[in-house]
């Protein structure tokens, strides 16, 4: 049910925690005239009442809240007429009434009604129970905002008080935990970075700013504290945004100004940061005898004799003595850095600092708010910066001619040391397992020289700004909203909403020149070493300037009609954007000037993208008594994408409720008293994506594709494009949701449940049946073939109250279980394996295959007597402790045929998702504990976390000390001894223990995270009066403090996505702030 | 009434805002770097375009900028890189060398076709040109495809499609093995005349077109002849696979006259640098200005960003001038002693005395590489010498004498470390190892004990990411064409013809004139294997005389299938003559564990199941 309420009256303050959860039962909400006040809806009366009796007594008591204050201002009514009085200031009442078989009826905004059979006690204590507002709340949807009792979609909701408990560096990481159906994982969480968020599993989200379709840049860079509300459409009911909403709609409010005079806040925190988890590397010793098992594993395998091992920095021969030596690790040159504390700082700051100013008259609201945020890296010289300004202003020019802006404004700084070659976060993350451990970060360990070490490239001492150079990458945005609108008498209105982007990214990058050196310890000198160091100077600016323009002109229409209320909307949207992009870049000719010259440019990128997407939305509801709701919308969209003669598609949807417990016969049972609200939801709709490369419908030739050099002249090349695509439209989003929400005891306990699926249809395949020669040299065009759908249910609950004893509390859970299920038909097989193996139809979505390990080698014999060849070479490379695979089908041999499925996704958001979310409040002291968790999800162990020495480096510490060996390394017949990894062998990518994707080294990820621990303390507002302050809030607060984790045992967060490990993990930070208001 | 007056005008300015930013269609967006028909075929620069395209695309197996991690794969170098690369491979898939291209051919197609019908402003001549040039592409296309996997279907017009439902019309069946190789003879013939480029090594003209003939004939005519002479008789019954031995003749002599129409061509062996001959070999093949040797080259240029990675990812690790990369493709000892003594002797290096019982100790490092055909040092850098000036320190370590056990002890220690310090405190502070190795097992640095020299560019900067290298790839030059033309004549008896044609190449590698007396093909390959190496010929030339499974037959025990390293000592023995002099251990790679092994089924790469299922007329390959 659509509602055009004066929303900012209502919209005031939400309590909520667990957003489409609470909701309880007894009142509706009067959607009738502006400024009426909600009436009690206790529809109920028993006509009975005989006045006629005129002997009367005189009835007196107070009437107080739940902590025993009393209430002024309480409406007491003789029930069945008009007769009655209000308390006073004290909550005191005196009323007369008929002496027998009288019931008073006290009422109070706010309050739960409560009828009192008068008796001969002279003093009634009467005590109002806060009255649970959730239903009156008003909830953010797509155009519009409805009452919560009348929402009919999935849509799930969370308040900015909520939203800024994680002290968050982007925006999506507050979301996480927060909200049924919506997933999230921080696959990299280096200074700055954002979550994956993702809404029931079903991909990228559309972000929707104050009505602005928007970026995910935009929304994870909004000032935390400028957010009101944010608003999730996870069903038919995101359709309304067309094309862009097919994974579900996040929709954004920021901050208004409330009547009343100027309130000034100011808030901020200072924490400090360590990683949640990661591996510590090998040290000297474990890595030197790693080198010598591994000779004496190769020499076996290879039937011969062990070959002295010398050490690679040394040239030493690494004999028993030399190992003990190392073991030891206290004579000069026996040394064993530790390249972890080398690369990473404990305990580093990252704070945040905001101020912000708000009210409203009659004629004008406003809200001004800055900020600050400072997040360093756990890497020296890497930090991430941001500056938010947000400015909303709405002016009243007549009684019913509004006009307001938005204005957002931002700046970013990553800022990080400049290492040559790849991403400047990979790099130190790779040196904790690519230096050695026996060798020194600078010569002779004199920091003045950097030392030439077997890899220079991932050498820490060279990850300072001063060395290495700089990269700065910075992204500035001004955004302009701005809009009037207009409301006609008869319950039209009518707004118009311009907007305009512009964001602007800088990167500067200055890699220096810089020198290796080695100590000559006989003459005592440090030598340069010529060729050593980094010779490779590198100057590089990238600009890139986004412009995103958007137009709408938005009609509204509400009316109420005794019990039938009426809504209707229609708007006109349109979008486009304007992206280029440039990059010049050159070789400096020395460290000291930035500035680029042309003689120094050899490089040069130019791109222009531009999007135009265009929409026009109708959508109609309507409800009888607010009990049965239905609502029908529909958006006929069109994008640039396709042809002129295709452009449009239209697309409905459609969402109803009933609410059941507005039904008589179940309000005045007995299950009514407790069962208060129990709502009935469903919707069905269809969304069009518009998944398809720009300009695909043009034939044509490429131009700038490939190139010669003809007679010494650059020739740029110009390439035949394939067959025009025309007939590829728009995936179909076919959504079905069905829920239940419920509320006993008036809300105190509250739930919702949702089973969901959304299906895709017509995604891009080609046609099964008609297949080309390969030598017609092109392939016929893709059609909209292939379906999928995602799955799955979500169900949240909530338990919130006050103890006698004035303890607060609220508890609530949620979970998710969402999956891709493939039902796709545009494949041929060659053969049934490949079928098997391969099809994508009628199975379940992103499954890992691989073998399957039945267990380790324990023993020689036990190798000589396997029948099966296990590694492909009849088992001559095996050792005791190698990972036997499973022979699947049976045909003593290990091949690709054994493959299985043994995974769920890997890389992606987790299937299954749950959050506890608890608050206790008492006196002025809050607590509130956050717990998520995850499961169904594979990591799958790589290289640095699989390969014993992986890339000429070390390992992890554990692959070198838990692993099966032989009790002296220098005795070929001295007893194995077991361990958990196999036996070292370096070099060795192409082993069957490694080269084989199996259950081994996959770990199913399952955990279970303290997101969130907080205690605040608001000081007594007495205390504060005095100094004019109307509210001061202190607090401490740790995020991730512990993790349980199947994937603990190997120090990986379990949120990381890069299989090597060589991601920046989540930080434990533990945090301290305030807020104070005046 | 008036304040509501205005108030309406607002919001109807608001409106019209909206309204009148719209243009003509605001979802039609014009494309920034789409041509179209009307454009492109009346523009001789953008045609010029089509081509710079379409030769850019021409298939190449192994070259200095695409896939050439694969010339570790064969028995000319070693992966010393990151990760194994080839060194861990165990035999060579049934797809290897597979690419099955018809989109250019399709593409090349297009072009013949839209050519006459939708050029207006082109003269016929312009006209006729383009068409030569496209042809001859195509003709090189179907050259590839050939020797990949015999007879393929020869498509020589767009196949439509016109959407009826009905693909039968677009099957086109193989044609006869012969077939290829005859129809890329007459396409040669037919536009030699009209190719026009005269002088251009890098756009074709009548030579190019003449020297791939050559090279196209002489291959059908060694398959033709060898197929049936090592008993292998690889065919089809369609003759899809397989040339009658009897056409073996034809195609020799169509191989000779072809480069004999070559050698009438402006061309000569580069001379430059007469008195070095290594570092003429070398210029001979990197040299691009006054280069008479060229005949068609693929070129980059990196003032235009058209460069390669070749240098920074292969330079000597000693003298690298990145922080990473280097080193990632060592020569192997097996092709450093197929290059034979200037005396002509045999290549075999000299490091052990007659006996076997002590090593030949040398004054320098250099010293078993004394008197070697030239074009060694042109090719490959070796112990005891420089490149661009600098030395390319290659010393794996020290040799101690024990003189107790009466033997040598081997200490080997990192990269430009020194034999001296706190860890060999009896050490003499000198040398121990090179900066640029050899070392047994590190990545990026020799595992072989040599060093690439042709096709590293020795401009400065050019092994760094940031400036790289744009030497070029020469796709046939006059030396391959004089081998071809010699193995031609000596297969068609004209052995004195055949000499003098050889000798030609061996004299600018530095033997004396006339140092080859008598010929025979054994005498050839290794010629070919020498001049050409790292040029993509090895492979190919051992498929079609059909000797590759024979030497690289997966056998640890055959030194063909198995690759060698060399690596150079300092003996630390004071007090005796042999102190401070140079030996050398040859042994088997400790990083390349496993024989190259090349099976029956590798002659023709499989057709695969995915072009059979689309093509039923597509006949399996032998052995599929």
């Amino acid at each position: 049910m659509k509602s055009k309420l004066p929303d900012r009256k209502l919209r005031r303050s939400f309590q909520h925690s667990l957003v489409p959860l609470a909701w309880c039962a007894s009142v509706g909400v009067a959607l009738g005239a502006p400024g009426s006040p909600a009436p009690v809806a206790n529809a109920s009366f028993s006509v009975s009442t005989n006045p006629a009796e005129p002997t009367e007594i005189t009835v007196q008591g107070t009437v107080t809240d739940s902590k025993g204050e009393g209430l002024p201002g309480v409406n007491v009514i003789l029930k069945g007429t008009s007769k009655g009085s209000t308390t006073d200031a004290q909550g005191r009442f005196r009323l007369k009434v008929p002496d027998q078989g009288a019931v008073l009826v006290f009422s109070f905004v706010g309050f739960t009604s409560q009828e009192v059979a008068v008796t001969n006690s002279e003093s009634l204590a009467i005590k109002l129970e806060a009255q649970d507002k959730s239903l009156e709340e008003v909830v953010v949807v797509g155009y519009g905002t409805q009452s919560r009792a009348t929402v009919t979609g999935a849509v799930g909701q969370i308040a900015s008080q909520d939203l800024v408990r994680t002290p968050a560096v982007a925006a999506t990481t507050a979301l996480v935990g927060r909200i049924p159906g919506v997933t999230g994982r921080q696959g990299d969480a280096r200074p700055g970075a954002g979550t994956s968020i993702q809404i029931r599993n079903m991909g990228t989200p559309l972000y929707v700013i104050d009505g602005i379709q928007s970026e995910e840049g935009q929304f994870n860079n909004l000032g935390l504290n400028d957010i009101e509300t944010i608003s999730v459409l996870k069903d038919a009911s995101a359709a309304i945004y067309g094309m862009r909403a097919a994974n579900g709609v996040i929709l954004v409010t920021t901050k208004r100004g409330k009547l009343g005079k100027p309130v000034v806040n100011v808030n901020g925190y200072y924490g400090i940061q360590n990683f949640t988890q990661y591996p510590h590397p090998a040290n000297a010793y474990q890595h030197q005898r790693g080198l010598v098992e591994s000779e004496q594993n190769y020499a076996q395998i290879e039937r011969r004799a062990a070959r002295p091992v010398s050490d690679p920095v040394s040239g030493k021969v690494l004999t028993a003595d030399e190992l003990e030596k190392w073991r030891q690790g206290t004579e000069p040159g026996y040394k064993s850095y530790d390249y972890y504390d080398m690369v990473f700082r404990p305990n580093v700051p990252q704070y945040y600092l905001n101020g912000n100013i708000s009210g409203a008259s009659d004629n004008l609201s406003y809200y001004l708010s800055g900020s600050y945020l400072d997040q360093k890296a756990l890497i020296e010289d890497n930090f991430f910066k941001r500056y938010n300004l947000q400015a909303n202003l709405e002016a009243k020019l007549t009684p019913r001619l509004r006009i307001g802006t938005q204005i957002y404004g931002r700046a970013e700084f990553r800022h990080t040391a400049g290492v040559p070659g790849l991403d400047d976060y990979f790099n130190p993350f790779l040196s904790v397992f690519s230096m050695w451990p026996t060798e020194a970060p600078y010569a002779n360990d004199n920091p003045l020289y950097v030392n030439q070490t077997h890899n220079i490239n991932v050498n820490p001492a060279t990850y300072k700004e001063s060395i290495t150079g700089y990269n700065d990458d910075d992204w500035r945005a001004g955004k302009l909203n701005i809009y009037g609108q207009y409301d006609f008498a008869f319950g039209l209105s009518v707004k118009a909403t311009g907007s305009y982007n512009y964001t602007t990214n800088t990167f500067n990058g200055f890699e220096y020149t810089y020198n290796g050196y080695r100590y000559n310890p006989t003459a005592q000198t440090y030598d340069l070493v010529a060729g050593g160091g980094n010779q490779n100077p590198w100057r590089e600016q990238r600009r890139r300037a986004l412009i995103e323009r958007t137009g709408q002109i938005q009609l509204n229409y509400n009316k109420q009609l005794g019990d039938h209320g009426l809504s209707a909307t229609a708007v006109y949207e349109r979008y486009d954007t304007d992206n280029r992009y440039n990059i010049v870049h050159t070789v400096p000719p020395n460290n000291t000037i930035p500035i680029q010259y042309f003689a120094n440019q050899d490089y040069l990128f130019d791109e222009v993208v531009e999007t135009a997407r265009a929409g026009y939305v109708g959508r109609v509801a309507y409800n009888y008594k607010q009990k049965y709701l239905i609502e029908g919308l529909g958006r006929y969209d069109g994008s640039y994408l396709y042809r002129a003669d295709s452009r449009f598609g239209f697309f409905p949807a459609v969402t109803a409720g009933y609410r059941v417990s507005e039904e008589n016969f179940l309000k005045n049972s007995g299950v009514g008293r407790v069962l208060t609200e129990l709502k009935l939801r469903g919707s069905y709709g269809v969304t069009g994506a518009d998944a398809i490369n720009p300009y695909e419908y043009l034939q044509g030739y490429n131009f700038g594709s490939g190139a010669s050099i003809f007679n010494g002249s650059y020739v740029i090349g110009v390439r035949p494009r394939g067959l025009p695509i025309t007939t590829l439209s728009w995936v179909r989003n076919k959504t079905t949701n069905v829920g239940v929400d419920f509320g006993l005891f008036g809300g105190k306990l509250a739930g919702t449940f949702d089973i969901f699926r959304r299906r895709r249809e017509g995604l891009a395949g080609l046609d099964p049946n008609t297949v080309l020669p390969r030598e017609v040299g092109y392939d016929l065009y893709r059609e909209n073939r292939n379906s999928d759908e995602t799955k799955g249910l979500e169900g949240g609950l909530t338990y919130s109250g006050v103890t006698s004893k004035g303890l607060t509390f609220s508890v609530g859970a949620h979970a998710t279980l969402a999956r891709r299920f493939d039902l796709g038909y545009s494949q041929t097989f060659s053969n049934s394996w490949d079928r098997y193996r391969n099809s994508y139809y009628s199975r379940w979505g992103d499954v890992g295959w691989g073998y399957q390990a039945v267990g380790q080698f324990q023993s020689e014999q036990q190798i000589a007597d396997h029948k099966i060849d296990n590694d492909g070479q009849g088992n001559r490379t095996q050792l005791p402790g190698d990972i036997i695979y499973k022979d699947v089908n049976g045909d003593g041999v290990i091949n690709y045929l054994d493959e299985r499925p043994i995974g769920y996704i890997q890389g992606g958001n987790p299937l299954v998702t749950y959050a506890l979310n608890t608050s206790l409040g008492y006196k002025n002291f809050t607590l509130n504990v956050d717990i998520v968790g995850a499961g169904m999800q594979t990591y799958q162990r790589e290289y640095e976390l699989l390969i014993p020495f992986q890339n000429n480096g070390t390992s992890p510490n554990y692959i070198l000390e838990d692993r099966w060996h032989r009790a002296d390394p220098y005795n070929p017949d001295s007893p194995w001894v077991p361990g958990k990894y196999p036996a070292i062998r370096r070099d060795a990518g192409g082993q069957a223990n490694y080269n084989r994707r199996s259950d081994f080294w996959i770990k199913t990820v399952r955990y279970i995270r303290l997101r969130n621990v907080e205690l605040a303390y608001n000081l007594p507002k007495p205390w504060l009066s005095k100094v004019g302050f109307s509210g001061v809030r202190v607090y401490v607060n740790a995020t991730n403090l512990v993790t349980f984790s199947t994937l603990n045992d190997i120090n990986i967060d379990p949120e990381i996505t890069s299989t090597n490990g060589l991601g920046y993990p989540p930080q434990r930070l533990i945090n301290t702030g305030f807020s104070v208001t005046f | 009434m008036k304040f509501h007056f205005k108030t309406l005008t607002l919001s109807g300015a608001l409106l019209l805002g909206l309204a009148t930013s719209c243009q003509k269609d605001f979802l039609e967006r014009t494309p920034p770097s789409i041509i179209l028909d009307a454009q492109l075929w009346n523009d001789t620069g953008l045609l010029t375009g089509l081509l710079a395209n379409y030769y850019d695309r021409l298939p190449t197996h192994t070259t200095i900028y695409s896939n050439w991690a694969e010339y570790a794969a064969y028995d000319e170098a070693m992966w010393s890189g990151n990760g194994n690369g080839p060194n861990d491979r165990f035999t060579y898939g049934s797809g290897s060398w597979g690419n099955w291209d018809y989109g250019l051919i399709r593409d090349i197609n297009l072009a013949l076709e839209n050519i006459d019908t939708q050029s207006t402003s082109l003269t016929s001549a312009q006209k006729d040109q383009f068409k030569a040039e496209f042809r001859f592409l195509r003709a090189c296309m179907y050259f590839e495809l050939g020797k990949r996997y015999g007879g393929v279907p020869l498509v020589t017009t767009q196949l439509i499609y016109n959407f009826d439902g009905n693909v039968t019309p677009l099957q086109v069946a193989r044609s006869k093995e012969t077939e290829v190789y005859d129809f890329v003879a007459s396409e040669l013939d037919a536009i030699k005349g009209t190719l026009g480029n005269s002088g251009s090594v890098t756009r074709a003209n009548r030579y190019i077109a003449m020297a791939l003939k050559c090279r196209a004939m002489l291959y059908a005519a060694s398959i033709a002849k060898y197929n049936a002479q090592s008993g292998l008789n690889i065919s089809t019954t369609g003759g899809e696979v397989g040339i009658p031995a009897s056409l073996a003749n034809s195609y020799y002599q169509k191989s000779l006259d072809a480069a004999k129409e070559v050698l009438t061509g402006p061309y000569s062996l580069y001379n430059g640098n007469p008195s070095n001959k290594g570092e003429n070999f070398y210029e001979a093949i990197t040299r691009k200005n006054a280069n008479p040797e060229i005949i068609w080259a693929k070129d980059f240029l990196t003032a235009k960003d058209y460069r390669h990675y070749f240098a920074y990812d292969n330079i000597a690790r000693g003298i690298r001038e990145d922080n990473l990369g280097s080193s990632a493709l060592s020569p192997i000892l097996n092709l450093v002693e197929a290059y034979e003594y200037l005396d002509g002797t045999a290549g075999t290096l000299k490091t052990q005395n007659a006996a076997g019982t002590d090593y030949i100790y040398y004054d320098n490092l250099n010293g078993p590489f004394a008197n070697k055909d030239a074009r060694l040092y042109g090719t490959v850098i070796y112990p005891g010498t420089t490149f661009k000036g600098q030395d390319v320190q290659l010393q794996a370590g020290v040799k101690l004498w024990n003189a107790a056990s009466n033997s040598y002890q081997t200490i080997e220690g990192g990269l430009a470390s020194v034999y001296g310090g706190a860890a060999f405190p009896n050490g003499d502070n000198k040398l121990l190892t090179g900066s640029s190795g050899p070392q047994a097992n590190q990545p990026e640095v020799s595992n072989s004990g040599f060093y690439l020299r042709k096709f590293i560019d020795s401009g400065a900067g050019t092994s760094s990411r940031g400036i790289r290298s744009d030497t070029w790839w020469v796709r046939f030059r006059l030396a391959e064409i004089l081998l071809n033309a010699s193995e031609a004549a000596l297969e068609l008896g004209q052995t004195a013809d055949a000499l003098t044609y050889v000798n030609r190449v061996r004299e600018r590698a530095g033997f004396p004139a006339n140092s080859l007396t008598t010929l025979n093909l054994a005498r050839l390959q290794n010629e070919r294997r020498v001049e050409l190496a790292f040029e993509d010929h090895r492979l190919w030339d051992l498929k079609r005389w059909r000797i590759a499974h024979q030497v690289w037959n997966g056998n640890s025990s055959n030194p063909d299938a198995v690759a060698y390293v060399l690596f150079p000592y300092r003996v630390v023995r004071p007090g005796s003559a042999m102190d401070g002099k140079y030996v050398f251990d040859k042994r088997v790679s400790p990083r390349y564990r496993t024989p190259r092994n090349f099976q029956l089924f590798n002659y023709y790469t499989f057709i695969g199941n995915d072009i059979r299922n689309r093509n039923p007329l597509v006949v399996r390959n032998p052995f599929e």
